[in-house]
């Protein structure tokens, strides 16, 4: 029996699921199939609508 | 995105996919393969001068494919992990070819031509997907020309224009100005290149390319014993030159009027409630939309932007507010209308045939850059993942839950959350994954419970 | 504080680390000059340059200088303290030293990137930057890391489904629940709902997740129950009740806030008389006792929403007036149904599905203008149809009003009672619009539901789970921890004249009347400085960043 969580996607729902789970102090593993996680929003220049900066 | 990085709980498995899972809720076995980078993760640190000397320019997908990185690069600048990679499908070494420079300018010794790749297997109690959306191609959508017409763009390739970062420098220049722009800098390398040898015959033989040339022509040149052996050599590289910097010429008159695009249009649903493509709304790209006309306008006052849908869904909280907001304050009107078809005039500016249904007429209007909000698309990759997890998809390709269990695939342990379940916003994505996080939190405490009793 | 750290806290022995950052700093800046020109300032008794700080390497010969020069202070002057100043004060303190002797010096954004191309001014920059870096670290003093209990219980507000989910979802996590709702039963709005968008019934759906809830041995139930008072902080909040059996004091370690909203009753809209020109909620009653019966009934879309004294859209009435539209149709396939609309919200897959169906049901969809919108006269309706330019008179014997939610009239009050914000349209306001839909500025308080804005009853149960997973990530922990930078006041020299107390975002500060003082509250306080920058007297003062480090640094430039 484990208690690790494995969350596939490094975007932002996947982020903040693992975020939340460490938190708890759950082990995530945590897979992005690309060099770097972010996701679309990591490519967003701003967001609305607070046009906050993305990253 | 940093405290991922950073938090001593995550494990970062970047460039990675899943395999192959076994096993039930509470104890699984996963099965994850790690590409190889060909950069030793603990020693990379991200400092980027290996991608400063790659010899090798490769389209980056980051930016859209409007701007170029190198076969060994970081995904996007701030990136976590910032480990570089290299591209085994563009660098030379690893195509057999004689390179290996960022090796040696590496001076944390990172760089391992020879890295394999990775399996790694993982014991888990609960499994999270959280694999997002694709952006769909707006290629498949003849009437709107993209691929054609250059200043038809989607909306993502739009936001890198936007962006400080981008590869404009968050300039809205258009496209088939950007290619002209590139095509300058092309023609000016092989001018500069031919007047260097044109200079040398002006040299050797003291007159001018211009008077030897006319002289030539007109069969008045009388040659010594050196021009002899060179006229011919000469007047061909002339002729040549002659080809590139005429065009030039045309060229940099051209450029002089080139300005960033201030007439957008946004045009909604490309690609979303079309049965032919996606029934189902993307649900927030109408909000991308007038964020990106407004932030557009914010660049550059005189920007004046379209969006042209069907309905404008405004449906967060704030967004009708933004909506009006942007009409006030930032030149944006909004428009009822399905465009039929878009063209282009002599200056490569769209033009747009759609009904305003206001009027009931068939209307033309030209803009300088038009903008496909393209559709929440399922990933290509779903099926895979389902296959991979034994998990159901809907009818459209994204991943299937339950009404009254809105995390809870069709396998216990196993939850869902963002645009892999379906379309929605950044709100509702975090929202969504934390009641995935508490979901698969509950599933782990309770069957270890199970187990102790 | 250890006694090692107090004798060390004595006279300074300062260890400068300048990093190349490969050639990112190096490459625009002379690192080993700068690095030279930091062993000649004063307390600096140690001073080397990496090729890269932060790489295990660079980090050992921290720790082996920490050790051998038995430094007392580490300053490493590289990139941004955003990204590596946990990793450097944490190896500090992996070495001995209080990681709260650490200071960063940015010469990467600061000097590399900004003066690129200006080798002298950059490097010249740069020997300025250690030095005040050197002249404040010199002040620095070693703290400890603050911690506080926490209660492992969590007070649920609001019985309806977001409430409910949220409890349930805390239950299944092993926390206890106080759930209170202030009405007579469970279940909110959709008490007063005929069917859910999935068809199910509103009722059954809620009976199972209620008997649910009610069947837990640590969720205790409150109805007709109210919030009195409140006080506390994050992990320790003294609630105070009332119920019909008097008022009860409870603690908790967490706030949920589920209080959900009420429907705006169109009184003055469109002829409204509750009797053929009703609302929607009413539309639900009258299905659900099955006492519908028209010829021709018309939904209006957006009445009292989306006009200059509420501008919000209310995300989810065009999906229920959908819904009802497509109920009746079904049962009464001889109705003419129509809707008038400004822009059909059916955002998402099976939302907009609904409409493809509910048009091919024969269901007919009409956009109006809100600057011409649709008049009621008696038996009948007109309105400009766009598409055609005509107006259109319809012989109807009922008329839906799609009226938005609006928040309950006592949130005003709770907002208060929590010290939590609403926003222009008195919903409650989350600390991020995008980042943290479900958390409350204020730590250890949460929203979910359609008290924060209108949700389906789908997307506020998601939302009630979710808060769940936030609580979970501070409740789950053995101790509260947090950084020791927090501001002090000195009671010696505070004259009470409470010019902080306004300026404190956290509402960390307090005014004590005995001592006619002002205080700190160190789990509440983030450590702004706002405070420290109001104080005429100095007496407030923030840790790690004391006015004379501060003037020392200035003094440096």
């Amino acid at each position: 029996m484990t208690k690790d969580i494995l969350v596939l996607g490094g975007g932002i729902a996947g982020i903040q699921s693992s975020l939340d789970l460490a938190e708890m102090g759950f082990k995530v593993h945590l897979v992005e199939s690309l060099p770097s996680i972010g996701g679309k929003m990591a490519q967003l220049d701003k967001t609305f609508p607070t046009n906050d900066c993305a990253i | 995105m940093l405290d991922v990085g950073r938090h001593p709980n995550i494990t970062l498995l970047a460039y990675s996919e899943l395999e192959k899972v076994e096993g039930e809720a509470g104890n699984f076995t996963a099965t994850v393969r790690r590409k190889a980078r060909y950069v030793e993760e603990d020693k990379c640190t991200g400092c980027g001068a290996c991608a400063k000397v790659c010899p090798t320019p490769v389209e980056d997908l980051y930016n859209e494919g409007h701007a170029k990185r190198r076969a060994i690069y970081s995904w996007f600048a701030q990136g976590i992990p910032s480990t570089h990679a290299i591209d085994p499908d563009h660098c030379r070494v690893l195509s057999g070819k004689k390179c290996g420079i960022c090796q040696k300018k590496c001076e944390a010794g990172a760089i391992n031509f020879a890295q394999k790749e990775r399996v790694s297997e993982l014991y888990v109690g609960a499994v999270i997907v959280a694999t997002g959306y694709d952006v769909f191609d707006p290629v498949k959508m003849p009437e709107y020309r993209y691929g054609q017409i250059d200043n038809v763009v989607t909306a993502m390739e739009f936001e890198r224009f936007l962006s400080a970062s981008g590869p404009t420098a968050g300039h809205v220049y258009r496209p088939s100005d950007r290619k002209v722009e590139a095509r300058i800098e092309e023609l000016e390398k092989k001018v500069k290149k031919s007047q260097k040898v044109l200079d040398r015959f002006e040299r050797n033989h003291e007159i001018t390319t211009h008077e030897f040339y006319g002289a030539y022509k007109a069969g008045n040149l009388n040659p010594g014993e050196d021009l002899e052996k060179d006229q011919d050599k000469w007047a061909k590289k002339y002729e040549a030159h002659l080809e590139n910097a005429r065009p030039l010429k045309t060229l940099r008159e051209k450029a002089k009027g080139f300005t960033s695009a201030k007439k957008l249009a946004f045009i909604q649903c490309a690609g979303s409630r079309d049965l032919r493509f996606y029934p189902f709304c993307s649900g927030f790209c109408c909000m991308h939309s007038i964020k990106e006309a407004i932030i557009a306008h914010e660049h550059d006052n005189d920007t004046c932007s379209v969006i042209f849908g069907m309905d404008i869904r405004a449906v967060g909280k704030g967004f009708e507010e933004y909506k009006i907001r942007g009409e006030n304050n930032s030149n944006v009107s909004y428009k009822r209308s399905r465009v039929a078809e878009i063209t282009k005039d002599a200056d490569e500016n769209p033009v747009l045939i759609y009904e305003d249904t206001k009027e009931q007429k068939v209307k033309r209007q030209t803009f300088d850059l038009v903008v496909l909000a393209t559709a929440c698309a399922p990933a290509k990759g779903n099926r895979k993942i389902a296959d991979i997890l034994k998990i159901d998809v809907d009818q459209y390709g994204f991943f299937k839950t339950d009404s009254a269990n809105p995390l809870d695939t069709s396998r216990s342990g196993v939850f869902v959350c963002g645009c892999a379940q379906n379309p929605m916003d950044i709100p509702e994505s975090v929202a969504q994954a934390s009641s995935a996080a508490a979901r698969a939190a509950q599933t782990v405490i309770n069957k270890n419970d199970k187990k102790a009793s | 504080m250890n006694v090692k750290n107090e004798i060390l806290y004595e006279s300074p022995r300062i260890g400068v680390f300048v990093c190349d950052c490969g050639s990112n700093i190096a490459g625009h800046l002379d690192c080993p000059d700068v690095a030279e020109y930091a062993r000649t300032l004063p307390d600096v008794v140690y001073a080397k340059e990496n090729l890269y700080t932060c790489s295990e390497a660079g980090i050992g010969e921290i720790k082996k200088a920490i050790k051998e020069q038995d430094l007392n202070r580490v300053v490493v002057a590289s990139c941004s303290p955003r990204t590596h100043q946990p990793l450097f004060s944490s190896s500090c303190a992996e070495a001995g030293l209080n990681p709260y002797l650490f200071e960063m010096v940015n010469i990467r954004d600061q000097c590399s990137w900004v003066h690129m191309g200006e080798r002298q001014n950059a490097t010249h920059k740069a020997k300025k930057l250690v030095r005040m870096g050197v002249a404040k670290s010199a002040g620095l003093a070693p703290l400890d890391e603050i911690e506080s209990s926490l209660v492992r219980k969590v007070l649920v507000i609001g019985g309806g489904i977001a409430g409910l989910s949220a409890a349930q979802a805390l239950a299944d996590m092993k926390l206890d629940v106080i759930l209170v709702e202030k009405t007579s039963g469970f279940g909110g709005l959709l008490q007063q709902v005929h069917r859910l968008d999935s068809g199910k019934s509103a009722k059954e759906t809620m009976l199972t997740i209620i008997d649910d809830v009610c069947s837990r041995p640590n969720i205790v139930c409150h109805t007709q129950a109210k919030l009195k008072e409140t006080g506390g902080y994050i992990g320790n909040y003294n609630v105070k009740i009332e119920t019909k059996e008097g008022l009860f004091e409870e603690k908790a370690g967490c706030i949920v806030v589920a209080t959900g909203a009420v429907p705006l009753v169109p009184q003055g809209l469109y002829g409204y008389n509750g009797k053929n020109v009703i609302s929607l909620m009413e539309l639900e009653k009258k299905l659900k006792k099955q006492e519908f019966s028209a010829k021709c009934v018309v939904f209006i879309q957006c009445a009292g929403a989306r006009t200059k004294e509420k501008e919000y859209c209310s995300r989810i009435c065009c999906m229920i007036g959908v819904k009802n539209a497509m109920l009746i149709k079904k049962k009464h396939p001889l109705t003419d149904v129509r809707i008038l609309y400004r822009d059909m919200q059916m955002y998402g897959t099976y939302k907009e599905q609904m409409l493809w169906n509910a048009r091919g049901m024969g269901i007919r969809f009409d956009v109006y203008n809100p600057g011409n919108p649709p008049e009621v006269k008696e038996g009948k309706l007109e309105f400009f149809q766009a598409v055609t330019g005509k107006t259109v008179s319809l012989d109807t014997d009922l008329v839906v009003l799609s009226t938005p939610l609006v928040p309950g009239n006592d949130s005003g009050s709770l907002a208060n009672m929590l010290r939590v914000p609403t926003d222009q349209n008195g919903f409650f306001l989350e600390a991020h619009a995008k980042l943290r839909p479900l958390d409350f500025a204020a730590d250890g308080i949460f929203v979910c539901g359609s008290g924060r804005y209108p949700a389906t009853s789908t997307e506020a149960r998601t939302q009630g789970i979710g808060a769940a997973s936030r609580v979970a990530a501070i409740l789950f922990k053995e101790k509260l921890v947090k950084s020791a930078i927090v501001a002090d006041i000195n009671p010696d020299s505070c004259v009470g004249c409470m010019a902080c107390l306004s300026m404190c975002p956290c509402e960390a500060i307090t005014y004590n009347r005995e001592k006619q003082t002002c205080e700190v509250n160190e789990i509440l306080c983030k450590g702004c400085g706002n405070c420290a920058a109001t104080c005429p007297s100095h007496s407030a003062q923030l840790r790690g960043f004391k006015p004379e480090q501060l003037l020392a640094q200035i003094r440096a430039v």
